[in-house]
């Protein structure tokens, strides 16, 4: 079986479009967060949240009519360019039959049923039109890149909400490793939409002001949007066209807690036997992994269970263990979070620099580990794991480390 | 109001979030053992007992009660505490 | 070969039956489910559709309180109660093994998520209720079975439009062949709902437009099709390793034996279609290890689309050099078009066809089309010897999966 490399990033998010913008912004410690606009939040008791603003999807979308797009697969699109730019790889040039898509979502195109329920609401259910059917299904998303390419490969969607990146790239990797592809893109996107603003607002998960994973006054987490993308290839096909590798996909682990449908499983028991999987289907022990990059939503449950779950699973290497949330700079962004947390690892492992937890003013006496607080840092990665915990209670980890050849 | 209809419109609340006939709700069952439900439905009770009940809370105030409402009979003293002051303020 | 993956028992909640075994009999009886919708106030109102009527979530859920479930998550549980009864997987053992599940749909909970919005923006959002959020998200489905039935390993939700429910089942296949997981209920689940219905209709997708009428025809490959009749359904099915069935001497359905998959990025527009599914059926017969001549039939995903049967029939007659003798036949006029459901449904009726040896025709198939390659293909019941079949599942827009299935 080939072995399975990054080569190419893209993403498009509130602290920047494209590999450089982002990493730049992120080891800074900028953050994404403002006031929310693209909806009226003046019935609601928060107003903040991850919007990107002044993105331009006309910019990136060639082969179909941006406005015929939802959102997502604007966001998604967009990200597959960069990505494949990134690569070093022709958009017009890719192998359609083994160039596959591989995506991970939330909610989909949230903002459809937002444009289907105000018509009907007006009582004009004629305005819904065959956009509705043609935008709405989130497998939409994952079609509109293989749209946009002409690309005939494997092509799948997992609407695995916030664990949906890490199952792309999970997905992608078994695919090019079973030679149903030579060359995936894979990751997650999700939109800013009222619906999940609202869902979150009514559950009191929404912090008022800003998003601090693992402090002691952490108020809760901060909606945001975005797309992740990366170009995973085999080994072979990168060598072939000399292509420089960010990293390689070690291996990866699922679990289900079965327990929650919106909380995780105080004794972390499920995030757990998912880090496990992923150590042992990579074959290295949690005293190799040299960085977490963590869930880290920045609610009291989350942050708390995920200590737990990582001291079960590392013992005391969890106290050397640098672990990070970038959600403290761009928010929640959904099922695109893991596929830029992705993105993140791999970034870390090529540049030996791992990004801060900001907002990270005083530690909780619970949450005793080093998150990064604040300041981004040098540090030398080989391996990296990514953890993602989702509504429904499934857990993700992937892990990536430093191709050594 | 009447503690007994407050009770009595509470267990509606809980059956329609539950499926458990009000009948079959003890005046003092607590919602996690006797009732079985998840911080999830209990939010749903809370949302809808607010509602029924016109209490106007405010998301800081519902988000702080509901750790302290165990019981039916919370709920109950609860709502009743609410309308009490309401009247008098 | 390494973990050969066998079906060890199947679920299915259908109009025409809530066990294989009725299923099988009314699509054997040619029995159909189109109903008129009952949608007072909205205007799918009279509309044509499938539904499960009178489905209880009791029945299969029992006492337990099952209020934070919405309608897709009832069928979706249900449907996992029986397949894990049908297979032997009790409580007790779900307490001490892992089990995972894969779960196909498209729409997942549509109707919950948009309802949710509409009570946030007439009445406001603090009127907006938890227990909805919670089934808003795309694997609400897969997440509330898995609480419900304690299954604790992968959890996946697969979301490819029509072939939602055979990618499940195939991507569950790859997981147990790469050693990645020993057992796992995998299939797919699609509640009918006003949201979904109208949207296909504005999309004019649906046979008449919707409503039923002498001219809504939606007999797959017939010459007077004009679009599907939108169905409900959930069907899964538990797949376990060769080894580990006959371990503990469970029953074999059949074996998975390969599939394919391809992508159609002119999203059924051109004439590319019938090479990509061709494409799609290549590769599930290359992964089987098997040639054409070995297939003995085809349950198609055919539903009356127009374009769509016709790029399916072409594809299938490009492949089999004797298309004319493949009995090619499909469960959607008696079913619909059931989305999510349906490749699992499919793969649910082939297992009896193969124990049975009745491949149930396309029953209302009376005006075959001019040059129509599939002459075996009618409304008459085949009887016969079935131990290899071909199962495919397409979408109108892209994604499509074919399937090999062996006795």
């Amino acid at each position: 079986m080939d072995r399975v490399v990054i080569t190419g990033v893209g993403l498009i998010t509130s602290i920047g479009e494209g590999r450089q913008t982002f990493w730049e912004n992120l080891l800074a410690g900028r953050s994404g967060i403002s006031e929310v606009q693209s909806f009226d939040t003046s019935a609601y008791s928060v107003h903040r949240g991850g919007e990107i603003k002044r993105f331009a999807p006309e910019k990136y979308v060639r082969n179909q009519s941006p406005g015929e797009l939802g959102r997502s697969s604007q966001l998604a699109i967009a990200a597959s360019y960069l990505a494949l730019a990134d690569a070093g790889m022709d958009p017009e040039r890719l192998d359609p039959v083994m160039t596959g898509v591989s995506m991970g979502t939330t909610s989909g195109e949230p903002n459809q049923v937002e444009r289907f329920n105000d018509a009907l609401v007006a009582q004009e259910p004629e305005r819904i039109g065959p956009e509705f059917i043609g935008r709405y299904p989130c497998h939409r998303i994952a079609g509109y890149v293989a749209g946009e390419f002409g690309l005939t490969g494997c092509n799948m969607m997992i609407p695995a909400a916030c664990a949906a990146g890490n199952y792309a790239m999970a997905y992608a990797f078994d695919a090019i490793r079973a030679g149903r592809a030579d060359v995936m893109l894979a990751g997650g996107a999700d939109a800013f939409s009222r619906i999940t603003y609202t869902g979150f607002a009514r559950l009191f998960a929404i912090a008022p002001e800003k998003c601090q994973p693992f402090a002691l006054n952490r108020k809760g987490m901060m909606p945001g949007e975005g797309a992740g993308i990366l170009v995973l290839e085999s080994l072979a096909n990168a060598q072939n066209r000399n292509a420089p590798i960010y990293a390689e996909v070690a291996g990866y682990g699922l679990s289900c807690d079965a327990f929650h449908m919106t909380g995780g499983h105080p004794q972390g028991d499920g995030a757990a036997r998912a880090m496990r999987q992923a150590l042992t289907s990579s074959g290295l022990t949690p005293e190799e992994v040299d960085y977490i990059s963590a869930h880290g939503t920045g609610t009291k449950s989350n942050d708390q269970h995920e200590t737990v779950a990582v001291k079960k699973v590392f013992a005391d290497a969890a106290y050397r263990t640098p672990i990070s949330s970038i959600k403290s700079m761009i928010g929640h962004t959904m099922g695109a979070a893991s596929a830029i947390e992705s993105v993140v690892c791999a970034l870390a492992i090529s540049t030996s620099r791992i990004p801060p937890t900001i907002n990270l003013d005083e530690p909780d006496p619970e949450c005793d580990l080093d998150y990064v607080p604040n300041v981004a840092r040098e540090h030398t990665v080989r391996v990296a794991m990514n953890n993602a915990y989702a509504f429904g209670g499934t857990n993700a980890s992937l892990i990536l480390r430093k191709f050594e050849g | 109001m009447e503690m007994e209809a407050i009770r009595s419109t509470v267990k509606e609340i809980i059956a329609n979030a539950t499926n458990i006939n009000p009948v079959d709700i003890g005046d003092t069952a607590s919602f996690q053992e006797d009732l079985g439900l998840d911080s999830l439905s209990l939010l749903e009770i809370a949302v809808d007992v607010d509602h029924m009940f016109k209490l106007n809370l405010s998301d800081e105030e519902l988000s702080a009660r509901l750790q302290e409402l165990r019981t039916v009979q919370d709920a109950v003293e609860f709502v009743q505490s609410f309308k009490t002051q309401g009247v008098s303020a | 070969m390494a973990n050969r993956v066998v079906i060890t028992g199947a679920g299915v909640l259908s109009a025409l039956g809530d066990t294989p075994e009725t299923l099988y009999a009314g699509l054997c009886a040619g029995q159909n489910g189109v109903g008129t919708l009952s949608h007072p106030d909205l205007p799918t109102d009279g509309y044509a559709g499938v539904e499960i009527s009178g489905f209880s979530p009791q029945t299969y859920l029992g006492d337990k309180n099952f209020r934070p479930l919405d309608r897709t998550s009832h069928l979706a549980a249900s449907a996992v109660h029986l397949a894990l009864s049908d297979s032997g997987w009790t409580e007790d053992k779900l307490r001490e093994q892992i089990v995972g599940l894969v779960l196909g749909t498209m729409f997942c909970s549509v109707r919950t998520i948009a309802e949710f919005d509409r009570r946030a923006i007439t009445l406001g959002p603090s009127y907006a209720k938890p227990l909805d959020f919670a089934n808003t998200v795309i694997n609400a489905a897969s997440g509330q079975t898995a609480i419900w039935h304690h299954l604790r390993g992968i959890n996946s939700t697969i979301s490819t439009g029509l072939s939602s429910g055979l990618q499940a089942i195939a991507y569950a296949t790859d997981l147990i062949h790469a050693g990645r997981a020993d057992r796992l209920v995998a299939g797919g689940v699609e509640e009918l709902c006003f949201e979904s219905v109208y949207g296909f209709g504005r999309a004019g997708l649906l046979a008449g437009d919707g409503k039923p009428s002498e001219n809504a025809v939606a007999i797959p490959f017939d010459a007077r099709r004009n679009g599907f009749v939108p169905g409900e359904a959930a069907a899964f099915l538990m797949l376990e390793t060769l080894d580990a069935a006959r371990a503990r001497g469970s029953k074999i359905l059949a074996e998975i034996k390969g599939y394919g998959t391809a992508y159609d990025p002119t999203w059924g527009r051109t004439a590319k279609t019938a090479a990509v599914i061709e494409q799609a059926m290549t590769g599930a017969l290359r992964d089987a290890r098997r040639t054409p001549s070995d297939i003995r039939c085809l349950s198609a995903s055919a539903n009356g689309s127009v374009n769509m049967d016709a790029f399916e029939a072409e594809a299938i007659a490009r492949l089999f050099a004797q298309a004319g003798d493949l009995p090619v036949t499909s469960i959607k006029t008696a079913l619909g078009e059931s989305m999510g459901a349906s490749g699992a449904l499919q793969i649910v009726a082939m297992t009896q066809t193969m124990q049975n040896g009745t491949l149930p025709g396309i029953h209302g198939l009376t005006h075959i089309p001019e040059n129509f390659p599939l002459t075996a293909s009618c409304a008459e019941n085949r009887h016969g010897d079935f131990p290899i079949a071909l199962i495919n599942a397409i979408n109108y827009d892209g994604h499509c999966c074919s399937l090999v299935l062996e006795k």
